[in-house]
């Protein structure tokens, strides 16, 4: 090798560890715009910060909240509200716990359909975590306890009344349908 | 790409038995006369050209499966009501349909033009690391075949959008990990490329040509590999915070464990809006080198091009907040982004405005690649147009998540980056292959390209005026009939490109006949400078300085007294 390959070669590796030294900067600028948006968000008061609202000290009015429950027709399981009715603040949290029980030997998928009555609490509440957002399986004859975290908007009025919050479980069976109708779809595809 | 290993250029004749590494690292102690032929040619590949070649074949067969997943979403939507998919399917559609053709086929394709041209443009033997090379491309298939697989799996392929929002990604079934570990794959490939492109520019070129003496590909190259080497890591971070939250715990996403969708929104922006200009900016550098080489006339105000990539470069970092006008930042960041990105209108003007001025008053023939870059900058121009339209907040609040959107970033997409991609293949096909291809057919394709592309997506900006939201499988009947013409224009468009296969096809297998070293009159870059088709090694001895010399005079870069001073 000559020495002027040589040479070509050293910079060239010395400038391809500047740049990878680049790439993990940025990779670490990634993460680190974790803590920097949260601050950010504080400091600029656009988002108040969802851990702070649990702790924050409650002004508002009592909110009543009913949970309903139903099974839609053929669907071999129960659903029992564990708190049939809570109260809530303007502002505040609220967490309520639900038990599904699988009555079937068999497994089964299930997916809650929320609704609101009023129609127009939907825009006061806020479901920060729900059992509602995901698929649920159930092992045979499994019973488990589900919830779901509602936040209160702060402007929620006083003259709302109680706000009723219904689930209907369904079975994944149309899902499942739609799968195979998928599958299919892909197949004709590829021919 | 032939295997006539050693056909030199007779105007500069390099003793090629001994002396200059050729980029194989020097450890390499085969024979560089004889490549190893059959599979391992490919495989083992640490030739520019070689890997260049596979890059190129691999973008355009990404890009015909991708567009196969187009003509899908635009058979549905011809009619109202659902006639061939479910709506979880047709999600899959879109967002597979735009991951393959933003990690699969665009983007792979610029770097195969960057591999195969950038050590021929600046006089480099090959690329700076050519064992890693290899490895850049050989994560590519693997990364096709995870996003390919991730159909077939319970659930079906990602369907969050190829933005990838949660909570909608951190919900979806295993498809959505197959596409974050395609993500994955395709963003090491394009670190790794990056690092390449950048070390080969910066430290390889031949003497006398300063950085701002570069072919303007080459400044573009340049300037997106160091784009991509900024962002690739920002997206890379993105989907491994998706990826923890969907298995191990973390909420970086997840409301209710403290943490905000919106967040992923800004990283992911962060990258997404540089990577708008990864797809562009090369672009822009294919045309700036079409346009002098047709009108024989040197690149106006190639200075002000330099800076101009430049800015709208840096310009790309502060702008991402336009793609989220619509989640609720107060008035002032409203403001500032989109005083920030009306403000990138200004340097992509330079561009256009320097490209008609390199026109005017030239002496201008119209073969295939000429009439591309002219295609692109009429559409491109269009394209920007419609995004300075949707940088006014007040507007984009309005317009944000319609068939608009889709209208503006074809248009820059497909008209600005494929249709460059279409030029530089007519421009350089004879250098690669050693034949002529058909003009009459290179033509037709580009005037169906040009019709059927415009009868696609000209009818969107109405549509989305109108109010028909993107990535829905249904719609309202009014929008039937525009629904229709964008059908019937994109089984056109699609259709015309068979027809670019079977040109480049043909091409290859002797076309119209072999190839001039030089086939085009005002062709001046030092890639020409080599045989046709271009031996399997070049400049393994760099270009003596008066080559360089003569090439920088012919395109404005240099006075022509430091030649003759130099005789």
């Amino acid at each position: 090798m000559t020495s002027l390959a040589l040479q070509r070669q050293q910079g060239n590796r010395r400038t391809a560890r500047r740049l990878l030294l680049a790439v993990l900067a940025m990779l670490g600028f990634s993460f680190a715009m974790v803590p920097f948006y949260n601050v950010f968000c504080r400091v600029m008061g656009i988002q108040q910060d969802r851990t702070a609202v649990a702790d924050a000290p409650v002004a508002g009015w009592q909110q009543q909240v009913l949970f309903d429950s139903n099974v839609a027709a053929g669907v071999p399981m129960q659903i029992r509200a564990l708190d049939a009715r809570r109260e809530g603040h303007a502002g505040g949290l609220m967490k309520a716990r639900f038990e599904l029980r699988n009555l079937a030997d068999t497994p089964l998928g299930v997916r809650a359909v929320p609704s609101y009555a009023p129609l127009s609490a939907v825009r006061y509440v806020e479901k920060v975590q729900c059992f509602c957002f995901d698929a649920i399986h159930l092992a045979p004859r499994e019973v488990r306890e589900v919830t779901v975290v509602l936040v209160f908007k702060s402007d929620l009025p006083a003259t709302l009344g109680p706000i009723t919050l219904s689930y209907t479980v369904f079975g994944l069976d149309g899902g499942k349908q739609q799968t195979t109708a998928t599958a299919q779809s892909i197949a004709k595809a590829a021919t | 790409m032939t295997t006539t290993t050693d056909a030199l250029n007779p105007a500069h004749p390099i003793d090629h038995g001994h002396g200059a590494d050729h980029g194989h690292g020097g450890h390499d102690a085969h024979d560089h006369h004889h490549a190893p032929a059959g599979w391992r040619r490919w495989v083992y590949a640490t030739n520019h050209k070689d890997i260049g070649t596979m890059y190129l074949w691999f973008a355009f067969s990404m890009f015909l499966l991708g567009g196969t997943f187009a003509l899908g979403i635009r058979a549905e939507l011809f009619s109202p009501g659902m006639q061939f998919w479910q709506p979880e399917f047709f999600n899959q559609l879109t967002t597979l349909h735009g991951v393959i053709m933003v990690f699969g086929a665009i983007m792979p394709a610029f770097t195969g033009l960057m591999n195969w041209m950038i050590p021929l443009m600046i006089g480099a033997p090959d690329m700076a690391f050519a064992r890693m090379n290899n490895w850049s491309f050989w994560l590519l298939p693997p990364a096709a075949m995870l996003l390919i697989i991730s159909l077939f799996v319970p659930g079906g392929g990602p369907g969050a959008g190829w933005t990838f929002y949660p909570p909608l990604s951190v919900q979806l079934g295993a498809g959505m990990d197959f596409g974050i570990f395609a993500i994955h794959l395709m963003g090491l490939s394009s670190i790794m490329g990056s690092i390449n492109i950048v070390t080969t520019i910066l430290n390889m070129r031949a003497p006398g040509m300063t950085l701002l003496k570069m072919p303007m590909f080459a400044w573009t190259s340049l300037v997106t590999a160091y784009l991509l080497i900024a962002v690739a890591p920002v997206l890379a971070g993105a989907v491994t915070m998706l990826l923890t939250d969907r298995h191990f715990g973390t909420h970086f996403f997840n409301a209710a464990g403290g943490g905000d969708p919106i967040l992923f929104q800004h990283v992911f922006w962060f990258f997404g809006h540089p990577e708008v200009y990864i797809m562009a900016l090369p672009a822009f550098g294919v045309v700036s080198q079409i346009l002098p080489t047709f009108s024989r006339k040197p690149l106006f105000g190639y200075v002000s091009m330099v800076y101009a990539v430049c800015a709208i470069a840096i310009l790309s970092f502060m702008v991402w907040g336009h793609h989220m006008f619509a989640v609720g930042f107060p008035a002032t960041a409203q403001l500032f982004y989109m005083f920030m990105t009306m403000l990138i209108a200004v340097p992509t003007g330079v561009k256009v405005f320097n490209w008609i001025s390199t026109m005017w008053q030239g002496s201008m023939t119209f073969e295939t690649p000429m009439l591309f870059a002219i295609g692109f900058l009429c559409l491109f121009t269009i394209g920007g147009m419609s995004g300075l339209v949707l940088s006014l907040a007040p507007v984009d609040i309005q317009l944000h998540g319609t068939y608009y959107v889709v209208a503006h970033f074809h248009y820059v997409l497909v008209a600005g980056a494929l249709f460059s991609l279409f030029g530089a293949t007519y421009y350089w096909l004879p250098k690669w292959t050693g034949n002529m291809y058909s003009e009459r057919m290179g033509k037709l394709h580009f005037w169906w390209s040009m019709i059927a592309f415009n009868i696609t997506f000209f009818p969107m900006h109405f549509l989305g005026l109108a109010g028909m939201p993107r990535r829905i499988p249904d719609y309202a009947l009014q929008f039937t009939t525009f629904n229709e013409v964008a059908s019937v224009g994109a089984f056109l468009f699609g259709f015309a490109q068979i027809l670019f296969l079977y040109n480049v096809i043909h091409t290859i297998r002797g076309g119209v006949g072999p190839s001039p070293q030089r086939p085009w009159d005002g062709a001046t870059t030092l890639e020409w400078d080599v045989a046709c088709p271009a031996p399997h090694h070049t400049w393994t001895e760099p270009p003596s300085l008066a080559l360089v010399r003569e090439g920088l005079i012919a395109q404005g870069l240099e006075e022509s007294t430091h030649v003759e001073e130099l005789k």
